[in-house]
Protein backbone atom coordinates (compact mmCIF):
# COMPACT_ATOMS: atom_id res chain seq x y z
CA UNK A 1 0.00 0.00 0.00
CA UNK A 2 2.65 2.50 0.96
CA UNK A 3 5.05 1.22 -1.68
CA UNK A 4 8.07 2.82 -0.09
CA UNK A 5 9.51 0.52 2.53
CA UNK A 6 12.78 1.69 3.92
CA UNK A 7 14.35 -1.73 3.77
CA UNK A 8 14.69 -4.64 1.41
CA UNK A 9 12.67 -7.73 2.16
CA UNK A 10 15.16 -10.57 2.47
CA UNK A 11 14.21 -14.19 2.34
CA UNK A 12 14.79 -14.37 6.09
CA UNK A 13 12.21 -11.63 6.55
CA UNK A 14 9.87 -13.53 4.33
CA UNK A 15 10.11 -16.62 6.52
CA UNK A 16 9.64 -14.57 9.67
CA UNK A 17 6.66 -12.77 8.22
CA UNK A 18 5.13 -16.06 7.19
CA UNK A 19 5.57 -17.42 10.69
CA UNK A 20 4.20 -14.28 12.32
CA UNK A 21 1.17 -14.15 10.09
CA UNK A 22 0.16 -17.69 10.93
CA UNK A 23 0.55 -17.54 14.68
CA UNK A 24 -1.23 -14.41 15.82
CA UNK A 25 -2.10 -14.40 19.49
CA UNK A 26 -4.98 -12.02 20.11
CA UNK A 27 -5.53 -10.14 23.33
CA UNK A 28 -9.02 -10.48 24.78
CA UNK A 29 -10.13 -6.89 24.83
CA UNK A 30 -13.86 -6.53 24.43
CA UNK A 31 -15.55 -3.45 25.75
CA UNK A 32 -19.09 -3.87 24.50
CA UNK A 33 -21.44 -5.44 21.98
CA UNK A 34 -18.83 -6.27 19.34
CA UNK A 35 -17.09 -8.48 21.91
CA UNK A 36 -19.91 -11.00 21.73
CA UNK A 37 -19.45 -11.40 18.00
CA UNK A 38 -15.71 -11.60 18.55
CA UNK A 39 -16.26 -14.43 21.01
CA UNK A 40 -18.61 -16.09 18.56
CA UNK A 41 -15.96 -16.03 15.87
CA UNK A 42 -12.80 -16.61 17.83
CA UNK A 43 -13.68 -19.33 20.26
CA UNK A 44 -17.08 -20.82 19.49
CA UNK A 45 -17.23 -23.89 17.38
CA UNK A 46 -19.03 -22.77 14.24
CA UNK A 47 -16.67 -20.05 13.04
CA UNK A 48 -13.51 -21.67 14.24
CA UNK A 49 -10.74 -19.11 14.13
CA UNK A 50 -8.08 -21.71 14.84
CA UNK A 51 -8.33 -22.69 11.19
CA UNK A 52 -6.42 -19.47 10.55
CA UNK A 53 -4.04 -19.79 13.46
CA UNK A 54 -5.35 -16.92 15.55
CA UNK A 55 -7.41 -18.50 18.31
CA UNK A 56 -5.03 -18.49 21.30
CA UNK A 57 -6.77 -15.64 23.10
CA UNK A 58 -4.55 -14.32 25.87
CA UNK A 59 -5.82 -12.38 28.83
CA UNK A 60 -2.58 -10.45 29.30
CA UNK A 61 -1.00 -8.02 26.83
CA UNK A 62 2.47 -9.36 27.58
CA UNK A 63 1.74 -12.55 25.71
CA UNK A 64 -0.31 -11.18 22.84
CA UNK A 65 0.69 -9.60 19.57
CA UNK A 66 -2.71 -8.84 18.06
CA UNK A 67 -5.08 -6.38 19.69
CA UNK A 68 -8.65 -6.92 18.52
CA UNK A 69 -10.53 -3.82 19.57
CA UNK A 70 -14.13 -4.90 19.98
CA UNK A 71 -16.45 -2.20 21.09
CA UNK A 72 -16.80 1.47 21.82
CA UNK A 73 -13.82 3.33 23.26
CA UNK A 74 -14.80 6.11 25.61
CA UNK A 75 -12.56 8.85 26.86
CA UNK A 76 -12.05 7.23 30.23
CA UNK A 77 -10.88 4.01 28.56
CA UNK A 78 -8.48 5.81 26.22
CA UNK A 79 -5.55 5.90 28.61
CA UNK A 80 -5.77 2.27 29.77
CA UNK A 81 -6.04 1.27 26.10
CA UNK A 82 -2.89 3.15 25.21
CA UNK A 83 -1.13 1.51 28.17
CA UNK A 84 -2.31 -1.91 27.02
CA UNK A 85 -0.98 -1.23 23.56
CA UNK A 86 2.38 -0.10 24.90
CA UNK A 87 2.62 -3.24 27.01
CA UNK A 88 2.34 -5.54 24.03
CA UNK A 89 5.65 -6.76 22.63
CA UNK A 90 6.77 -5.73 19.15
CA UNK A 91 5.78 -6.47 16.46
CA UNK A 92 2.16 -5.76 17.35
CA UNK A 93 -0.86 -5.44 15.18
CA UNK A 94 -4.26 -3.88 15.76
CA UNK A 95 -7.60 -4.84 14.23
CA UNK A 96 -10.46 -2.49 15.08
CA UNK A 97 -13.91 -4.03 14.64
CA UNK A 98 -17.18 -2.21 14.49
CA UNK A 99 -18.44 1.17 13.51
CA UNK A 100 -17.63 2.50 16.98
CA UNK A 101 -13.90 2.02 16.60
CA UNK A 102 -13.94 3.49 13.10
CA UNK A 103 -15.83 6.69 13.72
CA UNK A 104 -17.84 6.48 16.93
CA UNK A 105 -20.58 4.59 15.11
CA UNK A 106 -24.03 5.10 16.61
CA UNK A 107 -22.43 7.30 19.27
CA UNK A 108 -20.90 9.84 16.91
CA UNK A 109 -23.42 12.61 17.44
CA UNK A 110 -24.41 14.22 20.73
CA UNK A 111 -22.30 11.91 22.85
CA UNK A 112 -19.93 13.64 25.22
CA UNK A 113 -17.78 10.65 26.05
CA UNK A 114 -17.12 8.57 22.96
CA UNK A 115 -13.76 8.64 21.20
CA UNK A 116 -14.49 9.14 17.51
CA UNK A 117 -12.28 6.46 16.04
CA UNK A 118 -9.77 4.28 17.83
CA UNK A 119 -7.00 5.42 15.52
CA UNK A 120 -6.94 8.67 17.45
CA UNK A 121 -5.33 6.73 20.28
CA UNK A 122 -3.37 3.87 18.79
CA UNK A 123 -2.29 3.01 15.25
CA UNK A 124 -4.77 0.64 13.62
CA UNK A 125 -3.82 -1.79 10.86
CA UNK A 126 -7.20 -3.08 9.73
CA UNK A 127 -10.71 -1.78 10.25
CA UNK A 128 -13.59 -4.20 10.04
CA UNK A 129 -16.87 -2.37 9.39
CA UNK A 130 -20.22 -3.44 10.76
CA UNK A 131 -22.36 -2.93 13.82
CA UNK A 132 -21.39 -5.52 14.93
CA UNK A 133 -19.40 -7.15 12.13
CA UNK A 134 -20.43 -10.71 11.43
CA UNK A 135 -17.93 -13.36 12.50
CA UNK A 136 -17.14 -13.94 8.85
CA UNK A 137 -16.21 -10.28 8.50
CA UNK A 138 -13.84 -10.48 11.44
CA UNK A 139 -12.25 -13.60 10.00
CA UNK A 140 -11.86 -11.75 6.72
CA UNK A 141 -10.24 -8.88 8.59
CA UNK A 142 -7.76 -11.25 10.19
CA UNK A 143 -6.99 -12.79 6.82
CA UNK A 144 -6.41 -9.30 5.43
CA UNK A 145 -3.96 -8.61 8.22
CA UNK A 146 -2.21 -11.89 7.54
CA UNK A 147 -1.85 -10.96 3.91
CA UNK A 148 -0.41 -7.61 4.95
CA UNK A 149 2.07 -9.21 7.29
CA UNK A 150 3.14 -11.75 4.70
CA UNK A 151 3.86 -9.08 2.15
CA UNK A 152 5.78 -7.06 4.70
CA UNK A 153 3.16 -4.36 4.86
CA UNK A 154 2.55 -4.44 8.59
CA UNK A 155 6.08 -5.48 9.42
CA UNK A 156 6.90 -3.78 12.68
CA UNK A 157 8.34 -0.37 12.05
CA UNK A 158 7.91 1.01 15.51
CA UNK A 159 6.60 4.53 15.94
CA UNK A 160 5.82 4.92 12.29
CA UNK A 161 2.18 5.75 11.76
CA UNK A 162 0.56 3.57 9.12
CA UNK A 163 -2.63 4.26 7.28
CA UNK A 164 -5.31 1.78 8.31
CA UNK A 165 -7.12 -0.17 5.64
CA UNK A 166 -10.70 -1.34 5.70
CA UNK A 167 -11.43 -5.01 5.24
CA UNK A 168 -14.47 -6.15 3.25
CA UNK A 169 -14.86 -3.24 0.88
CA UNK A 170 -17.39 -3.75 -1.88
CA UNK A 171 -15.77 -5.15 -5.03
CA UNK A 172 -14.21 -2.55 -7.28
CA UNK A 173 -14.14 0.02 -4.50
CA UNK A 174 -11.11 1.57 -2.88
CA UNK A 175 -10.84 3.27 0.45
CA UNK A 176 -10.03 6.63 -1.12
CA UNK A 177 -13.07 6.39 -3.37
CA UNK A 178 -15.28 5.63 -0.39
CA UNK A 179 -13.94 8.50 1.66
CA UNK A 180 -14.41 10.86 -1.27
CA UNK A 181 -17.99 9.71 -1.69
CA UNK A 182 -18.77 10.22 1.99
CA UNK A 183 -17.16 13.65 1.92
CA UNK A 184 -19.21 14.63 -1.12
CA UNK A 185 -22.38 13.33 0.47
CA UNK A 186 -21.74 15.27 3.66
CA UNK A 187 -20.91 18.35 1.61
CA UNK A 188 -24.18 18.13 -0.25
CA UNK A 189 -26.45 17.22 2.63
CA UNK A 190 -24.94 18.55 5.80
CA UNK A 191 -25.26 22.25 5.11
CA UNK A 192 -28.05 23.79 7.09
CA UNK A 193 -29.72 27.05 6.32
CA UNK A 194 -29.89 28.25 9.90
CA UNK A 195 -32.61 30.83 9.32
CA UNK A 196 -34.86 28.46 7.50
CA UNK A 197 -34.27 25.58 9.87
CA UNK A 198 -35.11 27.75 12.83
CA UNK A 199 -38.43 28.89 11.40
CA UNK A 200 -39.81 25.82 9.75
CA UNK A 201 -38.62 22.33 10.31
CA UNK A 202 -37.60 21.76 6.72
CA UNK A 203 -35.70 18.57 7.36
CA UNK A 204 -38.74 16.99 8.94
CA UNK A 205 -40.95 17.84 5.99
CA UNK A 206 -38.54 16.46 3.48
CA UNK A 207 -38.15 13.31 5.40
CA UNK A 208 -41.75 12.55 6.23
CA UNK B 1 -27.11 -0.75 55.89
CA UNK B 2 -25.18 2.28 56.94
CA UNK B 3 -24.40 4.80 54.29
CA UNK B 4 -20.85 6.08 54.27
CA UNK B 5 -19.55 8.32 51.53
CA UNK B 6 -15.82 8.35 50.89
CA UNK B 7 -13.83 9.23 47.85
CA UNK B 8 -11.69 6.61 46.19
CA UNK B 9 -8.44 8.32 47.19
CA UNK B 10 -9.53 8.33 50.83
CA UNK B 11 -10.07 4.61 50.68
CA UNK B 12 -6.84 3.91 48.85
CA UNK B 13 -4.73 6.01 51.26
CA UNK B 14 -6.07 5.24 54.72
CA UNK B 15 -4.67 7.26 57.62
CA UNK B 16 -1.65 5.62 59.23
CA UNK B 17 -2.37 3.83 62.46
CA UNK B 18 -0.01 2.25 64.94
CA UNK B 19 0.26 -1.42 63.98
CA UNK B 20 0.75 -4.17 66.47
CA UNK B 21 3.72 -6.32 65.49
CA UNK B 22 1.52 -9.30 64.60
CA UNK B 23 -1.03 -7.54 62.43
CA UNK B 24 -1.06 -8.28 58.74
CA UNK B 25 -0.86 -5.55 56.19
CA UNK B 26 -3.79 -4.66 54.04
CA UNK B 27 -3.15 -3.96 50.41
CA UNK B 28 -5.07 -3.16 47.25
CA UNK B 29 -5.52 -5.20 44.13
CA UNK B 30 -6.89 -3.71 40.96
CA UNK B 31 -9.14 -6.06 39.04
CA UNK B 32 -9.87 -4.65 35.63
CA UNK B 33 -10.73 -2.63 33.62
CA UNK B 34 -9.18 -5.14 31.24
CA UNK B 35 -9.76 -8.45 32.94
CA UNK B 36 -11.26 -11.57 31.37
CA UNK B 37 -13.38 -12.45 34.39
CA UNK B 38 -15.14 -9.13 34.75
CA UNK B 39 -17.05 -9.56 31.47
CA UNK B 40 -16.01 -6.33 29.89
CA UNK B 41 -14.49 -3.24 31.36
CA UNK B 42 -15.64 -3.35 34.95
CA UNK B 43 -12.99 -2.26 37.42
CA UNK B 44 -13.07 -3.63 40.94
CA UNK B 45 -10.67 -2.26 43.51
CA UNK B 46 -10.16 -4.94 46.14
CA UNK B 47 -8.92 -4.29 49.64
CA UNK B 48 -7.16 -7.50 50.55
CA UNK B 49 -5.86 -9.02 53.74
CA UNK B 50 -3.74 -11.89 52.57
CA UNK B 51 -6.06 -13.86 50.33
CA UNK B 52 -9.22 -12.59 52.00
CA UNK B 53 -11.25 -9.75 50.56
CA UNK B 54 -12.03 -7.00 53.05
CA UNK B 55 -13.72 -4.55 50.74
CA UNK B 56 -14.85 -4.34 47.14
CA UNK B 57 -15.12 -0.98 45.44
CA UNK B 58 -16.61 -1.04 41.93
CA UNK B 59 -15.31 1.80 39.76
CA UNK B 60 -17.51 2.62 36.82
CA UNK B 61 -17.38 4.77 33.73
CA UNK B 62 -15.07 2.86 31.44
CA UNK B 63 -17.85 2.31 28.91
CA UNK B 64 -20.12 5.24 29.69
CA UNK B 65 -21.46 6.19 26.25
CA UNK B 66 -23.92 8.87 27.37
CA UNK B 67 -26.94 7.07 25.97
CA UNK B 68 -29.36 8.97 28.20
CA UNK B 69 -28.07 12.32 26.98
CA UNK B 70 -28.19 11.19 23.37
CA UNK B 71 -31.81 10.11 23.82
CA UNK B 72 -32.73 13.74 24.52
CA UNK B 73 -31.97 14.55 20.91
CA UNK B 74 -33.84 11.65 19.35
CA UNK B 75 -37.45 10.82 18.51
CA UNK B 76 -39.25 8.01 20.27
CA UNK B 77 -38.64 5.71 17.37
CA UNK B 78 -34.96 6.54 17.16
CA UNK B 79 -34.25 5.88 20.83
CA UNK B 80 -34.97 2.20 20.23
CA UNK B 81 -31.74 1.58 18.39
CA UNK B 82 -29.69 2.92 21.30
CA UNK B 83 -31.28 0.48 23.71
CA UNK B 84 -29.94 -2.42 21.63
CA UNK B 85 -26.49 -1.36 22.63
CA UNK B 86 -27.20 -1.10 26.35
CA UNK B 87 -27.88 -4.69 27.27
CA UNK B 88 -27.01 -6.33 24.00
CA UNK B 89 -27.74 -9.83 25.26
CA UNK B 90 -31.42 -9.02 25.68
CA UNK B 91 -31.70 -6.38 22.99
CA UNK B 92 -35.29 -7.25 22.13
CA UNK B 93 -36.50 -6.83 25.70
CA UNK B 94 -34.83 -3.42 25.79
CA UNK B 95 -36.54 -2.47 22.52
CA UNK B 96 -39.80 -3.57 24.00
CA UNK B 97 -39.36 -1.48 27.13
CA UNK B 98 -38.89 1.74 25.19
CA UNK B 99 -41.60 0.88 22.70
CA UNK B 100 -44.06 0.21 25.48
CA UNK B 101 -43.15 3.45 27.21
CA UNK B 102 -43.76 5.42 24.02
CA UNK B 103 -46.97 3.51 23.31
CA UNK B 104 -48.27 4.09 26.82
CA UNK B 105 -47.41 7.76 26.62
CA UNK B 106 -49.18 8.19 23.29
CA UNK B 107 -52.06 5.84 24.07
CA UNK B 108 -51.45 3.52 21.14
CA UNK B 109 -53.12 0.12 21.19
CA UNK B 110 -51.41 -2.88 19.65
CA UNK B 111 -53.09 -5.99 18.36
CA UNK B 112 -52.72 -9.54 19.77
CA UNK B 113 -50.43 -10.64 16.94
CA UNK B 114 -47.87 -8.02 17.79
CA UNK B 115 -47.98 -8.84 21.49
CA UNK B 116 -47.69 -12.58 20.86
CA UNK B 117 -44.72 -12.21 18.57
CA UNK B 118 -43.04 -9.86 21.02
CA UNK B 119 -43.50 -12.31 23.88
CA UNK B 120 -42.33 -15.22 21.79
CA UNK B 121 -39.23 -13.57 20.47
CA UNK B 122 -38.24 -12.15 23.87
CA UNK B 123 -38.50 -15.58 25.46
CA UNK B 124 -36.28 -16.95 22.70
CA UNK B 125 -33.76 -14.33 23.53
CA UNK B 126 -33.98 -15.04 27.24
CA UNK B 127 -32.95 -18.61 26.47
CA UNK B 128 -30.15 -17.32 24.25
CA UNK B 129 -28.90 -14.96 26.92
CA UNK B 130 -28.87 -17.68 29.57
CA UNK B 131 -27.02 -20.00 27.21
CA UNK B 132 -24.25 -17.47 26.86
CA UNK B 133 -24.17 -16.94 30.61
CA UNK B 134 -23.91 -20.67 31.18
CA UNK B 135 -21.05 -21.02 28.76
CA UNK B 136 -19.14 -18.11 30.18
CA UNK B 137 -19.70 -19.27 33.76
CA UNK B 138 -17.95 -22.51 32.90
CA UNK B 139 -15.14 -20.58 31.28
CA UNK B 140 -14.69 -18.35 34.32
CA UNK B 141 -14.51 -21.34 36.63
CA UNK B 142 -12.05 -23.13 34.36
CA UNK B 143 -14.20 -25.49 32.29
CA UNK B 144 -13.82 -24.72 28.61
CA UNK B 145 -16.26 -27.35 27.33
CA UNK B 146 -19.35 -25.58 28.59
CA UNK B 147 -18.31 -22.56 26.56
CA UNK B 148 -18.34 -24.56 23.36
CA UNK B 149 -21.69 -26.16 24.20
CA UNK B 150 -23.36 -22.90 25.13
CA UNK B 151 -22.14 -21.07 22.06
CA UNK B 152 -23.00 -23.92 19.74
CA UNK B 153 -26.62 -23.84 20.86
CA UNK B 154 -26.67 -20.06 20.94
CA UNK B 155 -25.87 -20.02 17.23
CA UNK B 156 -29.10 -21.90 16.53
CA UNK B 157 -31.21 -19.15 18.08
CA UNK B 158 -29.07 -16.45 16.48
CA UNK B 159 -29.87 -17.98 13.10
CA UNK B 160 -33.60 -18.01 13.78
CA UNK B 161 -33.60 -14.43 15.00
CA UNK B 162 -31.41 -13.29 12.13
CA UNK B 163 -33.87 -14.62 9.60
CA UNK B 164 -36.71 -12.61 11.07
CA UNK B 165 -34.99 -9.49 12.36
CA UNK B 166 -32.14 -9.18 9.89
CA UNK B 167 -29.42 -8.87 12.51
CA UNK B 168 -27.49 -11.18 14.74
CA UNK B 169 -27.06 -9.06 17.83
CA UNK B 170 -28.37 -5.52 17.65
CA UNK B 171 -31.81 -6.22 16.28
CA UNK B 172 -33.81 -3.02 16.54
CA UNK B 173 -36.88 -5.12 15.82
CA UNK B 174 -39.60 -4.09 18.24
CA UNK B 175 -40.76 -0.59 17.40
CA UNK B 176 -43.28 1.76 18.99
CA UNK B 177 -46.58 0.65 17.52
CA UNK B 178 -45.52 -2.78 16.37
CA UNK B 179 -42.67 -4.60 14.77
CA UNK B 180 -40.14 -3.72 12.11
CA UNK B 181 -40.98 -6.67 9.85
CA UNK B 182 -43.41 -9.54 9.85
CA UNK B 183 -42.30 -12.99 10.94
CA UNK B 184 -40.24 -14.92 8.44
CA UNK B 185 -42.16 -17.94 7.09
CA UNK B 186 -39.41 -20.20 8.37
CA UNK B 187 -39.77 -18.92 11.91
CA UNK B 188 -42.40 -21.30 13.23
CA UNK B 189 -40.93 -24.57 11.87
CA UNK B 190 -37.43 -23.60 12.90
CA UNK B 191 -38.43 -22.67 16.44
CA UNK B 192 -40.23 -26.00 16.77
CA UNK B 193 -37.15 -27.82 15.52
CA UNK B 194 -35.02 -25.85 17.94
CA UNK B 195 -37.15 -26.77 20.94
CA UNK B 196 -36.95 -30.41 19.98
CA UNK B 197 -33.20 -30.06 19.65
CA UNK B 198 -32.59 -28.06 22.78
CA UNK B 199 -34.62 -29.93 25.41
CA UNK B 200 -32.26 -32.93 25.51
CA UNK B 201 -29.32 -30.55 25.30
CA UNK B 202 -30.50 -28.82 28.45
CA UNK B 203 -30.40 -32.14 30.27
CA UNK B 204 -26.91 -32.56 28.90
CA UNK B 205 -25.96 -29.20 30.39
CA UNK B 206 -27.08 -30.49 33.75
CA UNK B 207 -25.04 -33.65 33.40
CA UNK B 208 -22.00 -31.75 32.28
CA UNK B 209 -21.88 -28.92 34.77
CA UNK B 210 -24.62 -29.02 37.38
CA UNK B 211 -23.79 -32.49 38.59
CA UNK B 212 -20.12 -31.73 38.70
CA UNK B 213 -18.83 -31.88 42.28
CA UNK B 214 -16.19 -29.21 41.69
CA UNK B 215 -18.77 -26.76 40.38
CA UNK B 216 -21.11 -27.44 43.27
CA UNK B 217 -18.31 -26.95 45.78
CA UNK B 218 -17.40 -23.66 44.17
CA UNK B 219 -20.94 -22.34 44.05
CA UNK B 220 -22.67 -23.65 47.14
CA UNK B 221 -22.73 -21.25 50.12
CA UNK B 222 -20.57 -18.78 48.22
CA UNK B 223 -21.70 -15.19 47.93
CA UNK B 224 -24.81 -15.51 50.05
CA UNK B 225 -27.13 -12.54 49.55
CA UNK B 226 -29.90 -12.32 52.12
CA UNK B 227 -33.38 -11.24 51.12
CA UNK B 228 -33.11 -7.93 53.00
CA UNK B 229 -29.82 -7.08 51.37
CA UNK B 230 -31.13 -8.02 47.95
CA UNK B 231 -34.04 -5.64 48.40
CA UNK B 232 -31.77 -3.03 49.92
CA UNK B 233 -29.47 -3.04 46.94
CA UNK B 234 -32.41 -2.99 44.55
CA UNK B 235 -31.43 -6.28 42.95
CA UNK B 236 -33.91 -7.74 40.50
CA UNK B 237 -34.25 -10.72 38.24
CA UNK B 238 -32.63 -14.05 39.04
CA UNK B 239 -30.40 -12.41 41.66
CA UNK B 240 -33.40 -11.30 43.70
CA UNK B 241 -35.34 -14.51 43.10
CA UNK B 242 -32.38 -16.57 44.29
CA UNK B 243 -32.69 -14.82 47.62
CA UNK B 244 -36.20 -16.14 47.99
CA UNK B 245 -38.36 -13.28 46.77
CA UNK B 246 -40.68 -14.34 43.95
CA UNK B 247 -40.74 -11.01 42.15
CA UNK B 248 -41.11 -11.46 38.43
CA UNK B 249 -42.79 -8.67 36.51
CA UNK B 250 -44.07 -11.20 34.01
CA UNK B 251 -46.29 -12.52 36.83
CA UNK B 252 -46.82 -9.45 38.99
CA UNK B 253 -47.55 -6.88 36.28
CA UNK B 254 -48.22 -9.01 33.21
CA UNK B 255 -47.53 -7.38 29.89
CA UNK B 256 -47.56 -8.86 26.42
CA UNK B 257 -49.44 -12.14 26.61
CA UNK B 258 -47.77 -13.41 29.76
CA UNK B 259 -51.15 -13.51 31.49
CA UNK B 260 -52.39 -16.08 28.97
CA UNK B 261 -49.56 -18.58 29.30
CA UNK B 262 -48.67 -20.89 32.12
CA UNK B 263 -45.26 -20.81 33.63
CA UNK B 264 -43.78 -20.87 37.08
CA UNK B 265 -41.19 -18.61 38.64
CA UNK B 266 -38.30 -20.53 40.18
CA UNK B 267 -37.29 -19.16 43.57
CA UNK B 268 -34.18 -19.94 45.57
CA UNK B 269 -33.87 -20.46 49.30
CA UNK B 270 -30.32 -19.56 50.31
CA UNK B 271 -29.34 -16.80 47.91
CA UNK B 272 -25.93 -18.23 47.12
CA UNK B 273 -24.27 -18.67 43.74
CA UNK B 274 -25.73 -22.13 43.35
CA UNK B 275 -29.28 -20.78 43.65
CA UNK B 276 -28.59 -18.18 41.01
CA UNK B 277 -27.13 -20.87 38.77
CA UNK B 278 -30.03 -23.22 39.24
CA UNK B 279 -32.64 -20.52 38.74
CA UNK B 280 -31.26 -19.56 35.34
CA UNK B 281 -31.19 -23.19 34.19
CA UNK B 282 -34.78 -23.59 35.33
CA UNK B 283 -35.80 -20.34 33.64
CA UNK B 284 -34.57 -21.74 30.35
CA UNK B 285 -36.98 -24.66 30.81
CA UNK B 286 -39.85 -22.32 31.64
CA UNK B 287 -39.10 -20.14 28.64
CA UNK B 288 -39.12 -23.16 26.37
CA UNK B 289 -42.52 -24.03 27.84
CA UNK B 290 -43.84 -20.53 27.10
CA UNK B 291 -42.57 -20.73 23.53
CA UNK B 292 -44.20 -24.14 23.10
CA UNK B 293 -47.55 -22.77 24.25
CA UNK B 294 -47.42 -19.78 21.93
CA UNK B 295 -45.79 -21.05 18.79
CA UNK B 296 -48.94 -22.68 17.39
CA UNK B 297 -51.26 -19.88 18.46
CA UNK B 298 -49.95 -16.78 16.72
CA UNK B 299 -53.07 -14.81 15.79
CA UNK B 300 -53.41 -13.09 12.43
CA UNK B 301 -53.25 -9.37 12.04
CA UNK B 302 -51.09 -6.46 11.12
CA UNK B 303 -47.53 -6.28 12.36
CA UNK B 304 -47.51 -2.49 12.61
CA UNK B 305 -50.28 -0.37 14.04
CA UNK B 306 -48.83 3.05 13.38
CA UNK B 307 -47.94 4.65 10.11
CA UNK B 308 -44.19 4.22 9.88
CA UNK B 309 -43.82 7.79 8.74
CA UNK B 310 -46.01 9.25 11.44
CA UNK B 311 -44.33 11.68 13.77
CA UNK B 312 -44.37 10.53 17.37
CA UNK B 313 -45.42 13.36 19.64
CA UNK B 314 -44.83 12.60 23.29
CA UNK B 315 -47.55 14.28 25.36
CA UNK B 316 -46.53 16.41 28.30
CA UNK B 317 -45.93 14.47 31.47
CA UNK B 318 -43.74 11.77 32.94
CA UNK B 319 -44.03 8.11 32.03
CA UNK B 320 -42.33 5.21 33.77
CA UNK B 321 -42.55 1.61 32.74
CA UNK B 322 -40.78 -1.61 33.68
CA UNK B 323 -40.34 -4.92 31.99
CA UNK B 324 -38.48 -8.07 32.94
CA UNK B 325 -35.40 -8.70 30.84
CA UNK B 326 -33.15 -11.71 31.23
CA UNK B 327 -31.24 -9.89 33.97
CA UNK B 328 -33.97 -8.17 35.93
CA UNK B 329 -36.39 -5.34 35.59
CA UNK B 330 -35.51 -2.60 33.18
CA UNK B 331 -37.29 0.66 33.80
CA UNK B 332 -37.72 3.41 31.25
CA UNK B 333 -38.55 6.93 32.34
CA UNK B 334 -39.63 9.40 29.68
CA UNK B 335 -40.55 13.00 30.26
CA UNK B 336 -42.42 14.51 27.36
CA UNK B 337 -43.17 18.15 26.73
CA UNK B 338 -45.55 17.80 23.82
CA UNK B 339 -42.71 17.73 21.30
CA UNK B 340 -41.34 14.77 19.46
CA UNK B 341 -38.13 14.49 21.47
CA UNK B 342 -38.25 13.69 25.19
CA UNK B 343 -37.13 16.30 27.66
CA UNK B 344 -35.44 13.64 29.78
CA UNK B 345 -34.93 9.94 29.31
CA UNK B 346 -33.68 7.68 32.05
CA UNK B 347 -33.05 3.95 32.14
CA UNK B 348 -33.16 2.04 35.39
CA UNK B 349 -30.91 -0.79 34.39
CA UNK B 350 -31.01 -4.10 36.27
CA UNK B 351 -27.27 -4.67 36.06
CA UNK B 352 -26.38 -1.49 37.91
CA UNK B 353 -28.26 -2.52 41.03
CA UNK B 354 -27.26 -6.17 40.77
CA UNK B 355 -23.61 -5.14 40.59
CA UNK B 356 -23.65 -3.36 43.96
CA UNK B 357 -24.65 -6.52 45.78
CA UNK B 358 -21.08 -7.67 45.19
CA UNK B 359 -19.86 -5.12 47.73
CA UNK B 360 -21.68 -7.17 50.36
CA UNK B 361 -21.44 -10.74 49.17
CA UNK B 362 -17.76 -10.91 48.26
CA UNK B 363 -16.47 -9.52 51.56
CA UNK B 364 -14.78 -12.19 53.63
CA UNK B 365 -14.31 -14.52 50.68
CA UNK B 366 -11.40 -15.24 48.39
CA UNK B 367 -10.65 -13.79 44.97
CA UNK B 368 -11.63 -17.05 43.31
CA UNK B 369 -15.03 -16.74 44.96
CA UNK B 370 -15.35 -13.20 43.67
CA UNK B 371 -14.98 -14.54 40.13
CA UNK B 372 -17.79 -17.01 40.76
CA UNK B 373 -19.99 -14.31 42.29
CA UNK B 374 -19.47 -11.81 39.46
CA UNK B 375 -20.11 -14.57 36.98
CA UNK B 376 -23.39 -15.64 38.54
CA UNK B 377 -24.57 -12.03 38.71
CA UNK B 378 -24.48 -12.16 34.89
CA UNK B 379 -23.38 -8.58 34.40
CA UNK B 380 -23.38 -6.70 31.12
CA UNK B 381 -21.15 -3.72 31.76
CA UNK B 382 -22.42 -1.36 29.01
CA UNK B 383 -25.80 -1.65 30.70
CA UNK B 384 -24.27 -0.65 34.04
CA UNK B 385 -22.61 2.44 32.60
CA UNK B 386 -24.99 3.20 29.73
S1 LIG C 1 -20.05 -0.96 16.44
FE1 LIG C 1 -22.16 -1.38 17.07
S2 LIG C 1 -22.07 -3.43 17.94
FE2 LIG C 1 -19.97 -2.68 17.87
S3 LIG C 1 -19.60 -1.75 19.86
FE3 LIG C 1 -20.32 -0.12 18.51
S4 LIG C 1 -22.53 -0.07 18.85
FE4 LIG C 1 -21.80 -2.03 19.64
Amino acid sequence: MTGQSSYVLTSMDRIMNWARANSLWPLAFGTSCCAIEMMMSSMASRHDLSRFGAEVVRPTPRQADLLILAGTIVKRMAKPLRVLYEQMPEPRYVIATGACTISGGPFTYNSYTTVRGADEIIPVDVFVPGCPPRPEALIYGIMTLQKMIKTGEAYGQPYQRRRPITAALPPGMTQAQLQKEIAEFLEAHATIDVDKAAHNNRWEKERY
Amino acid sequence: MSLEIRTLSEIMNPPQTADSPLSTQEYFVNMGPQHPATHGVLRLVLKMDGETIREVIPVLGYIHRSIEKMAEYLHGRQIVHLTDRMDYLSALANNWAVSRAVETAMGVQTNPRIETIRTLICELQRVQSHQLWWGVLGLDLGALTSFFYGFRDREEITDILEETTGARLTMNYIQPGGLMFDLHPNFVPRVKAFIKYFRPKLDEYETLLSENVILQERLRNVGVLSAEDAIGYGATGPVLRASGIPLDLRKQQPYGVYDQVEFSVPVGTVGDCWDRYWIRIEEMRQSLGIIEQLIDNIPDGKFMEMKPAAKLKLPAGSFYLQIETARGSLGVFLQGTGEDIPHRCHFRSPNFNNLWSVTKTAVGGKIADLVAIVSTLDLVIPDVDR
